[in-house]
């Protein structure tokens, strides 16, 4: 992309100019027939998006079009067709995140009016969420305060980055560096299998075995606790990590290591000096998946965790288990409705916020250490 | 709906039946049976609607499909009556009706018939048995909707049965003169959320709570066994999820008020759920569903107001009367006119008998998960219909 040279030569008219005629050259430069087989096709997938929107059955006729040209240009105009049709689906994996994300906000917002707070004369929405403590959404005052949820969310992944994180990366260490060939030909898939446990099994244990047993050794009530969620969600993730962990420390160039061996470092030396800084951006990118991962986790929190909204006394106590986020959305959906229903989207967006910023941060550490440690630049 | 494919491929049978034998089983059906005859003309104008789409099947020549609609609720224990009626299935079945060397239907040594199903329940009213499998000598229909339509339904004559798990007083918003004035109101069983102790806690000797008590754990006043005359241990308060139907009618029925604040430990959405933690925790409190009840869970009696309810079907008052508390009646209403000054014609009166069995009980209403009226509600139900012939 040569963007940077437009700006520095003229401003929007003359790049228009050139935009422009670019797309003239695109079109005289090719064959009427693909051109006409290309717009079909794009029209006729842009018509069923619309009728999709409009909820018309009629929908189905272009979507029809769309395959019929996009299947003649393929056997005829292959090159170009192909372009215009990656394209399209790359659009299509946008337009859906804009939809999810468009939908839940306008959902959330009756529980945001609803919580209205006023400060210094103007009525802040969604305010009431997070400073007050009381969520209730049958008896009076009915409140619908988030920070129950946000406070257990924030438990359940702190301890969960506490398991997964050094767990995870010790594990990826030990593969990529010191495990002898055999042992990671066995160990790696088996961490990937890992990943492919279901999340309701790694909750129906937690429900019907740790929790007993932890309502028993500890002698709580109940025995649904923060701190066995956190490790149960942190065993999760754990494969997550141990696996893009691995894949960044092997990726760093052997020449660095061997460079660091010759000067005399002892092995261990060598990756705690070189490889693992390296690797930063991986490794930490790996342990944010992570935590991602442990943010969004909704089955085994709900399945383990008490289902009432409250914040432990004091709100550092992890043998109280009472809702996450995700476990409040899964818990209630059933049977809320109006600003009952609102307020769980709103939960949504809440989390939709937190993990774009846990992604936008994550792609900030990145770069940074990228800068900060060289390595090829693009 | 397969329920509902079912039901057309039967009616469709029944009018062949019909056009080949209309004469003859018309006649005998109906012969030396007048008030079925009623019945059936009083049918014709409240199924008018309804039998639009049957064609010409219920024309004079036999007796008219049993139409029934309303509450989700009552939907299960009617529509799968509905079902068997409309299987007609032979005494030789085994599964559905009747016994073989295999097995036999529960309460069949109080019904001991060579007939089908439909055929023995139709033939004590008054109607021919047809003998064939899937051809009732009427067939029932259910339609599901909920209890208000279901009592509109009923009043404006759109079907023969309303089916409703509120009281039609609430539902249409009439006195209770009025209802016994133009309708006949049916339970075919209940609806009810006993309160469980975990068993421990039962041994311990919390076998009975009263009212005020329950409010008080689920209300966080009482938080000790040691209150209540338990052992010293703190109560875990298991409550249903947030505003929904079980959570909604406890705390109107039992603490007096639909949006009485509640204090719980831990909130679930399942039946299942309530009866695990009951299992695995021995100082729990909950309320479900009768038909949940298994080892290491106890229900409990409850005093109300001096009215001692015990979860045993023998006792005085039980934990199964309409006046317990925590239960509501599963209702089917019928209209009075003046062509059923009974309310209840011949037809609707076969169907409804066959809930009112021990078979019917166990079959339709405890295996779908309601609990099944006492014995002696289940003669006072009985009363209500017609002589049988």
């Amino acid at each position: 992309m040569d963007l940077s040279t437009d700006t520095e030569v003229g401003g929007w008219e003359a790049r228009a100019e050139r935009y422009s005629g670019r797309v003239r050259t695109f079109i005289t430069e090719t064959a009427p027939g693909a051109l006409a087989v290309v717009a079909l096709s794009m029209g006729s997938l842009l018509l069923a998006f619309a009728g999709f929107l409009l909820a018309s059955p009629l929908a189905a006729v272009p979507f029809g079009v769309f395959v019929l040209s996009t299947g003649y240009g393929w056997v005829r105009h292959q090159a170009l067709v192909a372009r215009a049709v990656t394209f399209a689906m790359t659009t299509v994996t946008l337009v859906t995140l804009g939809l999810i994300i468009v939908f839940i906000f306008v959902e959330s917002v009756a529980a945001f009016r609803y919580e209205s707070v006023t400060v210094f004369g103007v009525s802040v929405p969604g305010l009431g969420m997070f400073v007050q403590t009381r969520w209730d959404a049958v008896s009076d005052p009915v409140r619908y305060s988030l920070l129950p949820m946000v406070h257990g969310t924030a438990m359940v992944t702190a301890i969960a980055t506490l398991v997964a994180a050094p767990l995870g990366v010790a594990a990826a260490l030990f593969i990529s560096e010191i495990a002898p060939p055999v042992v990671r030909e066995v160990v790696k898939p088996g961490i990937e299998i890992l990943a492919g446990i279901p999340s309701i099994v790694y909750g129906f244990i937690g429900f019907t075995i740790i929790n007993p047993w932890a309502g028993e050794e500890f002698a709580l009530n109940g025995g649904s606790t923060y701190l066995f969620v956190g490790i149960v969600v942190g065993l999760m993730a754990l494969p997550t990590v141990v696996s893009v962990a691995e894949d960044a420390l092997t990726s760093v160039p052997d020449s660095m290591k061997d460079g660091s061996l010759a000067l005399g470092a002892t092995e261990w030396q060598s990756m705690t000096s070189i490889t693992l800084p390296a690797a930063f951006s991986g490794v930490s990118a790996a342990v944010l998946l992570g935590v991602g991962r442990a943010i969004g986790e909704t089955m085994a929190a709900t399945v383990m965790l008490a289902g009432v909204q409250k914040i432990p006394e004091p709100i550092t106590n992890v043998f109280y288990g009472y809702e996450t986020l995700t476990s409040l959305i899964a818990a209630n959906y059933g049977n809320a409705s109006g600003v009952q229903e609102s307020a769980l989207f709103a939960a949504g967006v809440v989390l939709f916020v937190t993990v774009l910023c846990l992604s936008v941060a994550s792609q900030y550490i990145e770069a940074r250490m990228r800068r900060r440690l060289g390595g090829e630049r693009t | 709906m397969p329920s509902d494919a079912e039901h057309q491929s039967e009616r469709v049978s029944r009018r062949k039946y019909l056009l080949t034998s209309a004469a003859a089983v018309g006649g005998v059906g109906l012969a030396g049976c007048s008030s079925s005859d009623t019945g059936n003309t009083n049918s014709g104008g409240g199924n008018g609607d309804a039998d639009s789409s049957d064609g010409s099947g219920s024309g004079s020549s036999g007796p008219s499909t049993v139409t029934a609609e309303g509450s989700s609720t009552v939907y299960p224990i009617s529509n799968k009556g509905s079902s068997y009626w409309n299987s007609n299935s032979p005494a030789s079945d085994g599964e559905y009706w009747g016994s073989n060397d295999e097995s036999s239907v529960v309460g069949w040594d109080q019904i001991e018939t060579d007939m089908n199903i439909a055929d023995y329940f139709a033939s004590l009213y008054g109607f021919e048995a047809t003998g064939e499998r899937s051809n009732p000598p009427f067939a029932t229909r259910v339609a599901l909707s909920h209890s208000g339509t279901g009592c509109k339904a009923v009043r404006d004559g759109l079907v023969d049965i309303g089916n409703s798990s509120g009281p039609i007083t609430a539902e249409l918003d009439i006195s209770e003169d009025e209802r016994d004035e133009n309708y006949v109101d049916h339970v075919v069983g209940r609806d009810g959320q006993p309160v469980f102790v975990s068993q421990a806690i039962y041994d311990a000797g919390v076998e009975q709570l009263t009212g005020e008590q329950i409010r008080g754990i689920y209300q966080g006043d009482i938080s000790n066994w040691s209150e209540v005359g338990g052992p010293d241990q703190e109560i875990y308060v298991v409550g249903r999820a947030e505003g929904s139907g079980t959570d909604t009618s406890f705390r109107l029925n039992m603490l007096g008020d639909a949006d009485a604040p509640m204090d719980v430990d831990t909130r679930f959405g399942q039946n299942q759920q309530v009866q695990q933690v009951l299992q695995d925790n021995d100082n729990a409190i909950g309320y479900m569903a009768l038909a949940f009840s298994g080892s290491g869970i106890q229900a409990i009696a409850i005093d109300f107001e001096g009215t001692v309810f015990r979860p045993d079907p023998d006792a005085e008052n039980t934990i199964f009367d309409s006046e317990y508390p925590l239960n509501r009646d599963l209702h089917m209403y019928t209209r009075i006119n003046e062509e059923t000054p009974d309310g209840t014609d011949m037809r609707e009166a076969a169907f409804l008998n066959m809930f009112l069995t021990e078979f019917g009980q166990k079959t339709f209403v405890e295996d779908v998960n309601y609990i099944t009226l006492p014995t002696s509600d289940v003669e006072a139900e009985r009363e209500k219909l017609p002589e049988q012939v």
